[in-house]
Protein backbone atom coordinates (compact mmCIF):
# COMPACT_ATOMS: atom_id res chain seq x y z
CA UNK A 1 0.00 0.00 0.00
CA UNK A 2 1.33 3.40 -1.03
CA UNK A 3 -0.13 6.44 0.76
CA UNK A 4 0.45 10.13 0.09
CA UNK A 5 -0.75 12.40 2.91
CA UNK A 6 -0.89 16.09 1.96
CA UNK A 7 2.45 15.83 0.24
CA UNK A 8 4.12 18.94 -1.17
CA UNK A 9 7.50 19.18 -2.79
CA UNK A 10 9.21 22.41 -3.66
CA UNK A 11 12.69 22.71 -5.08
CA UNK A 12 15.21 25.38 -4.15
CA UNK A 13 14.31 28.55 -6.01
CA UNK A 14 10.63 28.23 -5.07
CA UNK A 15 9.43 25.85 -7.81
CA UNK A 16 6.53 23.76 -6.44
CA UNK A 17 6.63 20.39 -8.22
CA UNK A 18 3.92 18.75 -6.10
CA UNK A 19 1.20 20.66 -4.26
CA UNK A 20 -0.64 19.10 -1.34
CA UNK A 21 -1.38 15.68 -2.87
CA UNK A 22 -3.25 12.94 -1.00
CA UNK A 23 -4.05 9.54 -2.49
CA UNK A 24 -3.64 5.81 -1.97
CA UNK A 25 -2.60 2.93 -4.17
CA UNK A 26 -3.70 -0.40 -2.65
CA UNK A 27 -1.53 -3.51 -3.01
CA UNK A 28 -1.75 -5.13 -6.41
CA UNK A 29 -3.27 -2.19 -8.28
CA UNK A 30 -2.06 -0.98 -11.66
CA UNK A 31 -2.31 2.82 -11.86
CA UNK A 32 -1.43 5.18 -14.68
CA UNK A 33 -0.02 8.59 -14.05
CA UNK A 34 -0.76 11.08 -16.81
CA UNK A 35 0.27 14.65 -17.44
CA UNK A 36 2.47 16.86 -19.58
CA UNK A 37 6.20 17.17 -19.09
CA UNK A 38 6.83 19.16 -15.96
CA UNK A 39 3.47 18.26 -14.42
CA UNK A 40 5.27 16.51 -11.55
CA UNK A 41 5.07 12.85 -12.62
CA UNK A 42 8.76 12.11 -12.12
CA UNK A 43 8.83 13.95 -8.81
CA UNK A 44 5.87 11.92 -7.59
CA UNK A 45 7.59 8.63 -8.48
CA UNK A 46 10.83 9.82 -6.87
CA UNK A 47 8.95 10.64 -3.67
CA UNK A 48 7.49 7.11 -3.69
CA UNK A 49 10.94 5.54 -4.01
CA UNK A 50 12.39 7.77 -1.30
CA UNK A 51 14.79 9.36 -3.80
CA UNK A 52 13.31 12.77 -2.97
CA UNK A 53 12.02 13.85 0.42
CA UNK A 54 8.70 15.72 0.66
CA UNK A 55 8.86 19.36 1.77
CA UNK A 56 5.75 18.71 3.83
CA UNK A 57 3.33 15.84 4.34
CA UNK A 58 4.13 12.13 4.52
CA UNK A 59 4.77 9.35 2.02
CA UNK A 60 3.92 5.95 3.53
CA UNK A 61 5.03 2.67 2.09
CA UNK A 62 3.24 -0.23 3.78
CA UNK A 63 2.58 2.11 6.70
CA UNK A 64 6.19 3.26 7.04
CA UNK A 65 6.94 6.96 6.68
CA UNK A 66 9.85 7.22 4.24
CA UNK A 67 10.90 10.68 5.47
CA UNK A 68 11.33 9.43 9.04
CA UNK A 69 13.33 6.42 7.97
CA UNK A 70 17.02 6.26 8.87
CA UNK A 71 19.61 6.55 6.13
CA UNK A 72 20.73 2.99 6.86
CA UNK A 73 17.29 1.39 6.42
CA UNK A 74 16.26 3.18 3.22
CA UNK A 75 18.26 0.79 0.95
CA UNK A 76 16.27 -2.13 2.33
CA UNK A 77 12.99 -0.40 1.50
CA UNK A 78 14.24 0.29 -2.04
CA UNK A 79 14.80 -3.43 -2.54
CA UNK A 80 11.02 -3.92 -2.49
CA UNK A 81 10.70 -1.43 -5.34
CA UNK A 82 11.57 -1.95 -8.97
CA UNK A 83 12.52 1.31 -10.67
CA UNK A 84 12.37 2.00 -14.39
CA UNK A 85 14.02 5.33 -15.07
CA UNK A 86 13.11 7.78 -17.78
CA UNK A 87 16.80 7.99 -18.76
CA UNK A 88 17.25 4.18 -18.43
CA UNK A 89 20.43 4.51 -16.32
CA UNK A 90 21.97 1.52 -18.07
CA UNK A 91 25.66 0.88 -17.35
CA UNK A 92 27.61 0.69 -20.59
CA UNK A 93 30.79 -0.65 -18.99
CA UNK A 94 29.26 -4.15 -18.67
CA UNK A 95 27.16 -6.52 -20.73
CA UNK A 96 23.40 -7.01 -20.61
CA UNK A 97 23.67 -9.91 -18.17
CA UNK A 98 25.71 -7.94 -15.63
CA UNK A 99 23.37 -4.97 -15.90
CA UNK A 100 20.41 -7.12 -14.94
CA UNK A 101 22.47 -8.90 -12.31
CA UNK A 102 23.28 -5.70 -10.37
CA UNK A 103 20.20 -5.72 -8.06
CA UNK A 104 20.93 -9.35 -7.15
CA UNK A 105 24.57 -8.53 -6.36
CA UNK A 106 23.35 -5.74 -4.11
CA UNK A 107 21.00 -8.08 -2.26
CA UNK A 108 23.76 -10.69 -2.13
CA UNK A 109 22.01 -13.39 -4.10
CA UNK A 110 23.34 -16.92 -4.47
CA UNK A 111 25.42 -17.18 -7.64
CA UNK A 112 23.66 -19.99 -9.51
CA UNK A 113 20.16 -18.99 -8.43
CA UNK A 114 21.00 -15.43 -9.47
CA UNK A 115 22.05 -16.60 -12.88
CA UNK A 116 18.74 -18.43 -13.36
CA UNK A 117 16.83 -15.32 -12.26
CA UNK A 118 18.71 -13.05 -14.66
CA UNK A 119 18.15 -15.37 -17.63
CA UNK A 120 14.47 -15.75 -16.70
CA UNK A 121 14.02 -11.96 -16.49
CA UNK A 122 15.73 -11.46 -19.86
CA UNK A 123 13.54 -14.18 -21.36
CA UNK A 124 10.43 -12.52 -19.94
CA UNK A 125 11.20 -9.16 -21.57
CA UNK A 126 12.21 -10.79 -24.86
CA UNK A 127 15.96 -10.34 -24.65
CA UNK A 128 16.82 -14.04 -24.40
CA UNK A 129 20.15 -14.78 -26.10
CA UNK A 130 21.35 -11.17 -25.89
CA UNK A 131 22.85 -11.42 -22.41
CA UNK A 132 26.46 -11.20 -23.60
CA UNK A 133 25.92 -8.09 -25.73
CA UNK A 134 26.97 -4.63 -24.67
CA UNK A 135 23.87 -2.46 -24.11
CA UNK A 136 25.19 0.05 -26.68
CA UNK A 137 24.34 -2.44 -29.43
CA UNK A 138 20.69 -2.65 -28.33
CA UNK A 139 17.93 -0.59 -29.94
CA UNK A 140 16.00 2.00 -27.90
CA UNK A 141 13.13 -0.41 -27.32
CA UNK A 142 15.52 -3.18 -26.31
CA UNK A 143 17.28 -0.85 -23.87
CA UNK A 144 13.88 -0.12 -22.35
CA UNK A 145 13.30 -3.86 -21.97
CA UNK A 146 16.70 -4.27 -20.39
CA UNK A 147 15.71 -1.61 -17.90
CA UNK A 148 12.51 -3.50 -17.11
CA UNK A 149 14.38 -6.78 -16.70
CA UNK A 150 16.70 -5.11 -14.20
CA UNK A 151 13.72 -3.65 -12.32
CA UNK A 152 11.93 -7.00 -11.93
CA UNK A 153 14.82 -9.46 -11.53
CA UNK A 154 14.70 -9.31 -7.73
CA UNK A 155 10.88 -9.68 -7.79
CA UNK A 156 9.87 -6.44 -6.10
CA UNK A 157 6.32 -5.95 -4.79
CA UNK A 158 6.13 -2.44 -6.26
CA UNK A 159 7.11 -1.37 -9.77
CA UNK A 160 7.52 2.31 -10.61
CA UNK A 161 7.98 3.10 -14.29
CA UNK A 162 8.77 6.65 -15.37
CA UNK A 163 7.76 7.18 -19.02
CA UNK A 164 8.56 3.61 -20.11
CA UNK A 165 6.85 4.14 -23.48
CA UNK A 166 8.43 7.47 -24.34
CA UNK A 167 10.23 7.50 -27.71
CA UNK A 168 8.67 4.17 -28.74
CA UNK A 169 6.27 3.67 -31.60
CA UNK A 170 2.74 2.69 -30.56
CA UNK A 171 3.07 -1.04 -31.36
CA UNK A 172 6.23 -1.29 -29.31
CA UNK A 173 4.62 0.80 -26.55
CA UNK A 174 1.69 -1.63 -26.40
CA UNK A 175 4.12 -4.56 -26.10
CA UNK A 176 5.76 -2.86 -23.13
CA UNK A 177 2.42 -2.15 -21.47
CA UNK A 178 1.35 -5.79 -22.00
CA UNK A 179 4.54 -6.75 -20.22
CA UNK A 180 3.57 -4.59 -17.23
CA UNK A 181 0.10 -6.12 -17.33
CA UNK A 182 1.62 -9.57 -16.95
CA UNK A 183 3.55 -8.42 -13.87
CA UNK A 184 0.33 -6.95 -12.51
CA UNK A 185 -1.36 -10.32 -12.96
CA UNK A 186 1.07 -11.92 -10.52
CA UNK A 187 0.22 -9.32 -7.86
CA UNK A 188 2.78 -6.55 -8.31
CA UNK A 189 1.66 -3.01 -7.50
CA UNK A 190 2.50 -0.90 -10.55
CA UNK A 191 2.61 2.83 -11.31
CA UNK A 192 3.29 3.83 -14.88
CA UNK A 193 3.71 7.44 -15.92
CA UNK A 194 3.24 8.67 -19.48
CA UNK A 195 2.46 11.91 -21.21
CA UNK A 196 0.47 10.12 -23.93
CA UNK A 197 -2.94 9.33 -22.42
CA UNK A 198 -4.32 7.53 -25.46
CA UNK A 199 -2.23 4.46 -24.69
CA UNK A 200 -3.72 4.16 -21.20
CA UNK A 201 -7.34 4.37 -22.30
CA UNK A 202 -7.35 0.81 -23.70
CA UNK A 203 -6.57 -0.71 -20.31
CA UNK A 204 -9.50 0.64 -18.29
CA UNK A 205 -7.37 1.32 -15.23
CA UNK A 206 -7.37 4.20 -12.79
CA UNK A 207 -5.60 7.21 -14.25
CA UNK A 208 -4.16 9.91 -11.99
CA UNK A 209 -3.95 13.12 -14.01
CA UNK A 210 -1.38 15.63 -12.88
CA UNK A 211 -1.25 19.30 -13.86
CA UNK A 212 1.13 21.77 -12.25
CA UNK A 213 1.66 19.42 -9.32
CA UNK A 214 -2.04 18.88 -8.60
CA UNK A 215 -4.65 16.35 -9.66
CA UNK A 216 -7.12 17.42 -12.28
CA UNK A 217 -10.17 15.71 -13.71
CA UNK B 1 28.47 -15.30 6.75
CA UNK B 2 29.15 -17.45 3.69
CA UNK B 3 27.48 -14.83 1.54
CA UNK B 4 29.48 -12.03 3.15
CA UNK B 5 32.65 -13.92 2.38
CA UNK B 6 31.52 -14.56 -1.20
CA UNK B 7 30.76 -10.87 -1.74
CA UNK B 8 34.22 -9.91 -0.50
CA UNK B 9 35.86 -12.51 -2.67
CA UNK B 10 33.87 -11.28 -5.66
CA UNK B 11 34.87 -7.67 -5.00
CA UNK B 12 38.50 -8.68 -4.51
CA UNK B 13 38.71 -10.58 -7.79
CA UNK B 14 37.10 -7.61 -9.55
CA UNK B 15 39.64 -5.28 -7.94
CA UNK B 16 42.58 -7.36 -9.08
CA UNK B 17 40.95 -7.67 -12.49
CA UNK B 18 40.61 -3.90 -12.78
CA UNK B 19 44.31 -3.50 -11.84
CA UNK B 20 45.16 -5.51 -14.92
CA UNK B 21 42.59 -3.74 -17.07
CA UNK B 22 44.36 -0.43 -16.47
CA UNK B 23 48.00 -1.56 -16.26
CA UNK B 24 49.60 1.87 -16.76
CA UNK B 25 47.39 3.69 -14.26
CA UNK B 26 47.81 0.91 -11.72
CA UNK B 27 51.57 0.91 -12.18
CA UNK B 28 51.78 4.68 -11.69
CA UNK B 29 49.63 4.43 -8.56
CA UNK B 30 51.80 1.67 -7.15
CA UNK B 31 54.94 3.68 -7.91
CA UNK B 32 53.59 6.75 -6.11
CA UNK B 33 52.68 4.68 -3.06
CA UNK B 34 55.95 2.75 -3.30
CA UNK B 35 58.20 5.82 -3.52
CA UNK B 36 56.36 7.57 -0.70
CA UNK B 37 56.79 4.52 1.50
CA UNK B 38 60.37 3.88 0.34
CA UNK B 39 61.68 7.24 1.64
CA UNK B 40 61.13 6.56 5.37
CA UNK B 41 62.01 2.90 4.86
CA UNK B 42 65.36 3.89 3.33
CA UNK B 43 66.09 6.21 6.25
CA UNK B 44 65.09 3.49 8.68
CA UNK B 45 67.44 1.04 6.94
CA UNK B 46 70.28 3.57 7.27
CA UNK B 47 69.56 4.14 10.97
CA UNK B 48 69.40 0.42 11.70
CA UNK B 49 72.71 -0.15 9.89
CA UNK B 50 74.47 2.67 11.76
CA UNK B 51 73.09 1.74 15.16
CA UNK B 52 74.29 -1.77 14.50
CA UNK B 53 77.86 -0.40 14.39
CA UNK B 54 77.50 1.50 17.66
CA UNK B 55 75.93 -1.57 19.29
CA UNK B 56 78.88 -3.72 18.24
CA UNK B 57 81.45 -1.25 19.48
CA UNK B 58 79.99 -0.42 22.84
CA UNK B 59 79.69 -4.02 23.98
CA UNK B 60 83.01 -4.00 25.85
CA UNK B 61 84.16 -0.42 26.31
CA UNK B 62 87.77 0.03 27.31
CA UNK B 63 89.52 2.85 29.13
CA UNK B 64 92.84 4.03 27.77
CA UNK B 65 94.95 5.59 30.52
CA UNK B 66 97.95 7.68 29.38
CA UNK B 67 100.65 8.45 31.95
CA UNK B 68 102.69 11.62 32.31
CA UNK B 69 106.22 11.57 30.88
CA UNK B 70 107.45 12.54 34.32
CA UNK B 71 106.19 9.27 35.81
CA UNK B 72 109.04 7.03 37.00
CA UNK B 73 109.24 3.26 36.63
CA UNK B 74 108.42 2.90 40.34
CA UNK B 75 105.30 5.06 39.94
CA UNK B 76 104.16 2.88 37.04
CA UNK B 77 104.79 -0.31 38.99
CA UNK B 78 102.92 1.06 41.99
CA UNK B 79 99.93 2.05 39.84
CA UNK B 80 99.91 -1.33 38.09
CA UNK B 81 99.82 -3.09 41.47
CA UNK B 82 96.99 -0.86 42.73
CA UNK B 83 94.91 -1.44 39.58
CA UNK B 84 95.46 -5.18 39.63
CA UNK B 85 94.38 -5.31 43.27
CA UNK B 86 91.22 -3.38 42.47
CA UNK B 87 88.33 -5.86 42.02
CA UNK B 88 86.41 -3.47 39.77
CA UNK B 89 88.73 -4.14 36.84
CA UNK B 90 88.32 -7.20 34.71
CA UNK B 91 91.47 -6.68 32.69
CA UNK B 92 94.51 -4.51 33.29
CA UNK B 93 97.02 -4.35 30.45
CA UNK B 94 100.19 -2.28 30.55
CA UNK B 95 101.56 -0.97 27.28
CA UNK B 96 105.09 0.44 27.65
CA UNK B 97 105.92 3.40 25.42
CA UNK B 98 108.49 1.35 23.48
CA UNK B 99 105.81 -1.17 22.51
CA UNK B 100 103.44 1.61 21.52
CA UNK B 101 106.11 3.12 19.23
CA UNK B 102 106.82 -0.26 17.67
CA UNK B 103 103.13 -0.77 17.02
CA UNK B 104 102.85 2.67 15.48
CA UNK B 105 105.82 1.99 13.20
CA UNK B 106 104.35 -1.33 12.18
CA UNK B 107 101.04 0.37 11.41
CA UNK B 108 102.63 3.09 9.31
CA UNK B 109 104.81 0.54 7.57
CA UNK B 110 107.90 2.78 7.64
CA UNK B 111 110.42 3.87 10.25
CA UNK B 112 111.17 7.20 8.55
CA UNK B 113 108.65 9.12 10.59
CA UNK B 114 110.11 8.24 13.96
CA UNK B 115 113.73 7.81 12.94
CA UNK B 116 114.46 11.50 13.31
CA UNK B 117 112.99 11.82 16.78
CA UNK B 118 115.41 12.19 19.65
CA UNK B 119 113.23 10.36 22.08
CA UNK B 120 110.00 8.38 22.08
CA UNK B 121 107.15 10.94 22.17
CA UNK B 122 104.57 8.35 23.22
CA UNK B 123 103.57 7.90 26.85
CA UNK B 124 103.26 4.70 28.83
CA UNK B 125 99.67 3.53 28.88
CA UNK B 126 97.23 1.14 30.50
CA UNK B 127 94.25 -0.40 28.76
CA UNK B 128 91.58 -1.21 31.33
CA UNK B 129 88.33 -3.06 31.06
CA UNK B 130 85.78 -2.65 33.81
CA UNK B 131 83.51 -5.38 35.18
CA UNK B 132 80.43 -3.16 35.03
CA UNK B 133 79.73 -1.50 31.73
CA UNK B 134 77.01 1.01 32.55
CA UNK B 135 77.89 4.46 31.15
CA UNK B 136 77.49 6.30 34.50
CA UNK B 137 79.79 3.83 36.31
CA UNK B 138 82.43 4.13 33.57
CA UNK B 139 82.23 7.89 33.76
CA UNK B 140 82.82 7.72 37.55
CA UNK B 141 85.83 5.42 37.09
CA UNK B 142 87.22 7.77 34.48
CA UNK B 143 86.97 10.68 36.93
CA UNK B 144 88.57 8.70 39.69
CA UNK B 145 91.55 7.75 37.48
CA UNK B 146 91.96 11.33 36.27
CA UNK B 147 92.54 12.47 39.83
CA UNK B 148 95.70 10.32 40.14
CA UNK B 149 98.73 12.62 39.80
CA UNK B 150 100.81 10.56 37.36
CA UNK B 151 97.91 10.09 34.96
CA UNK B 152 97.82 12.64 32.17
CA UNK B 153 94.62 11.64 30.40
CA UNK B 154 91.92 9.01 30.49
CA UNK B 155 89.96 8.17 27.33
CA UNK B 156 86.77 6.19 27.38
CA UNK B 157 86.82 4.21 24.11
CA UNK B 158 83.05 4.13 24.05
CA UNK B 159 82.97 7.91 23.73
CA UNK B 160 82.79 7.90 19.95
CA UNK B 161 80.26 5.09 20.02
CA UNK B 162 78.30 7.27 22.41
CA UNK B 163 78.45 10.13 19.88
CA UNK B 164 77.37 7.77 17.13
CA UNK B 165 74.44 6.72 19.26
CA UNK B 166 73.45 10.40 19.70
CA UNK B 167 73.63 10.82 15.92
CA UNK B 168 71.42 7.79 15.37
CA UNK B 169 69.03 9.24 17.99
CA UNK B 170 68.88 12.37 15.86
CA UNK B 171 68.35 10.15 12.80
CA UNK B 172 65.48 8.44 14.59
CA UNK B 173 63.88 11.78 15.42
CA UNK B 174 64.17 12.86 11.79
CA UNK B 175 62.76 9.47 10.77
CA UNK B 176 59.75 9.94 13.05
CA UNK B 177 58.94 13.37 11.61
CA UNK B 178 59.52 12.24 8.01
CA UNK B 179 57.52 9.04 8.48
CA UNK B 180 54.60 10.96 9.99
CA UNK B 181 54.57 13.48 7.16
CA UNK B 182 54.81 10.83 4.47
CA UNK B 183 52.12 8.76 6.21
CA UNK B 184 49.87 11.79 5.95
CA UNK B 185 50.93 12.21 2.32
CA UNK B 186 50.06 8.57 1.63
CA UNK B 187 46.58 9.03 3.12
CA UNK B 188 46.04 12.11 0.94
CA UNK B 189 47.46 10.48 -2.20
CA UNK B 190 45.28 7.38 -1.87
CA UNK B 191 42.31 9.50 -0.91
CA UNK B 192 42.76 11.42 -4.12
CA UNK B 193 43.35 8.32 -6.25
CA UNK B 194 40.21 6.68 -4.85
CA UNK B 195 38.26 9.90 -5.38
CA UNK B 196 39.22 9.72 -9.07
CA UNK B 197 38.09 6.09 -9.21
CA UNK B 198 34.81 7.08 -7.57
CA UNK B 199 34.27 9.78 -10.20
CA UNK B 200 34.82 7.34 -13.05
CA UNK B 201 32.28 4.96 -11.48
CA UNK B 202 29.76 7.63 -10.62
CA UNK B 203 26.99 6.19 -12.83
CA UNK B 204 27.37 2.76 -11.34
CA UNK B 205 27.25 4.14 -7.79
CA UNK B 206 24.20 6.25 -8.58
CA UNK B 207 22.28 3.33 -10.09
CA UNK B 208 23.34 1.01 -7.27
CA UNK B 209 22.18 3.52 -4.65
CA UNK B 210 18.84 3.95 -6.42
CA UNK B 211 18.12 0.24 -6.48
CA UNK B 212 18.91 -0.35 -2.85
CA UNK B 213 22.67 -0.62 -2.33
CA UNK B 214 23.85 0.06 1.21
CA UNK B 215 26.77 2.38 1.88
CA UNK B 216 28.97 -0.60 2.68
CA UNK B 217 28.15 -2.14 -0.72
CA UNK B 218 29.36 1.08 -2.38
CA UNK B 219 32.37 1.28 -0.08
CA UNK B 220 33.50 -2.31 -0.47
CA UNK B 221 35.20 -2.28 -3.91
CA UNK B 222 37.12 0.92 -3.11
CA UNK B 223 38.35 -0.45 0.20
CA UNK B 224 39.47 -3.59 -1.60
CA UNK B 225 41.28 -1.52 -4.20
CA UNK B 226 43.00 0.48 -1.45
CA UNK B 227 44.00 -2.69 0.39
CA UNK B 228 45.49 -4.30 -2.70
CA UNK B 229 47.26 -1.10 -3.76
CA UNK B 230 48.59 -0.52 -0.25
CA UNK B 231 50.02 -4.02 0.05
CA UNK B 232 51.54 -3.96 -3.43
CA UNK B 233 52.80 -0.39 -2.90
CA UNK B 234 54.56 -1.54 0.27
CA UNK B 235 56.11 -4.33 -1.80
CA UNK B 236 57.31 -1.77 -4.35
CA UNK B 237 58.86 0.27 -1.50
CA UNK B 238 60.75 -2.80 -0.28
CA UNK B 239 62.02 -3.46 -3.83
CA UNK B 240 63.15 0.16 -4.16
CA UNK B 241 65.08 0.01 -0.86
CA UNK B 242 66.58 -3.35 -1.78
CA UNK B 243 67.77 -1.87 -5.04
CA UNK B 244 69.12 1.16 -3.20
CA UNK B 245 71.03 -0.99 -0.69
CA UNK B 246 72.47 -3.17 -3.46
CA UNK B 247 73.48 -0.06 -5.41
CA UNK B 248 75.08 1.82 -2.50
CA UNK B 249 76.58 -1.07 -0.53
CA UNK B 250 79.84 -1.52 -2.56
CA UNK B 251 80.64 2.16 -1.95
CA UNK B 252 79.81 1.88 1.75
CA UNK B 253 81.95 -1.22 2.18
CA UNK B 254 84.86 0.48 0.39
CA UNK B 255 84.51 3.62 2.51
CA UNK B 256 84.29 1.62 5.73
CA UNK B 257 87.32 -0.50 4.86
CA UNK B 258 89.31 2.72 4.40
CA UNK B 259 88.61 3.32 8.09
CA UNK B 260 89.48 -0.28 8.94
CA UNK B 261 85.84 -1.21 9.61
CA UNK B 262 83.67 -3.83 8.03
CA UNK B 263 80.31 -2.13 7.66
CA UNK B 264 77.49 -2.60 5.20
CA UNK B 265 73.88 -1.45 4.88
CA UNK B 266 71.36 -4.05 5.95
CA UNK B 267 68.51 -4.88 3.58
CA UNK B 268 65.06 -4.79 5.24
CA UNK B 269 64.36 -8.02 7.15
CA UNK B 270 61.16 -10.06 6.99
CA UNK B 271 59.56 -8.31 9.97
CA UNK B 272 60.28 -4.88 8.50
CA UNK B 273 58.80 -5.95 5.15
CA UNK B 274 55.61 -7.18 6.82
CA UNK B 275 55.31 -4.01 8.93
CA UNK B 276 55.91 -1.75 5.91
CA UNK B 277 53.31 -3.53 3.74
CA UNK B 278 50.74 -3.53 6.55
CA UNK B 279 51.39 0.13 7.42
CA UNK B 280 51.07 1.15 3.78
CA UNK B 281 47.85 -0.90 3.45
CA UNK B 282 46.34 0.64 6.60
CA UNK B 283 47.20 4.18 5.46
CA UNK B 284 45.71 3.52 2.02
CA UNK B 285 42.56 2.14 3.67
CA UNK B 286 42.26 5.29 5.80
CA UNK B 287 42.64 7.48 2.69
CA UNK B 288 40.06 5.44 0.75
CA UNK B 289 37.65 5.41 3.67
CA UNK B 290 37.83 9.21 3.96
CA UNK B 291 37.31 9.67 0.22
CA UNK B 292 34.31 7.31 0.03
CA UNK B 293 32.70 8.70 3.19
CA UNK B 294 33.03 12.21 1.85
CA UNK B 295 31.47 11.20 -1.48
CA UNK B 296 28.61 9.29 0.15
CA UNK B 297 27.93 12.26 2.40
CA UNK B 298 27.74 14.58 -0.61
CA UNK B 299 25.63 12.10 -2.56
CA UNK B 300 22.85 12.15 0.04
Amino acid sequence: MIQFQQVSKSYPGGFDAIKNLSFEVPDGELVFLAGHSGAGKSTLLKLMAGIEKPSSGAVLLNGQNLARMSRASLPFVRRHIGLIFQDHKILYDRNVFDNVRLPLDIIGFDHMEGRRRVLAALDKVGLAGKEKLNPVSLSGGEQQRLCIARAVVHRPSILLADEPTANLDSDYAHDILELFKSFHQVGVTILISAHDESLMMDYGRRILRLKHGQFCA
Amino acid sequence: MKNWFRLHLLALTRTIGSLFRHPLGSLLNLLVIGITTALPLALWTLIMSVSQISDQVSVEPELSVFLRHSATAEDVKGLQATLKADARWLKVEFIPKANALAALQANLGASDLTAGLAENPLPDAFVLQAKENDPAGLEALKKELSSIVIIEEVQLDSDWAERLARITDLGRAIFEVLASLLALALVLITGNAIRMQILTRRDEIEVAKLIGATDSFIRRPFMHAALVQGLLGGGVAVLIVWGLVAYVNPTVIELASAYGQSVSLLAPDALTIVVVCLASAVLCLIGASLAVSRYLYQFR
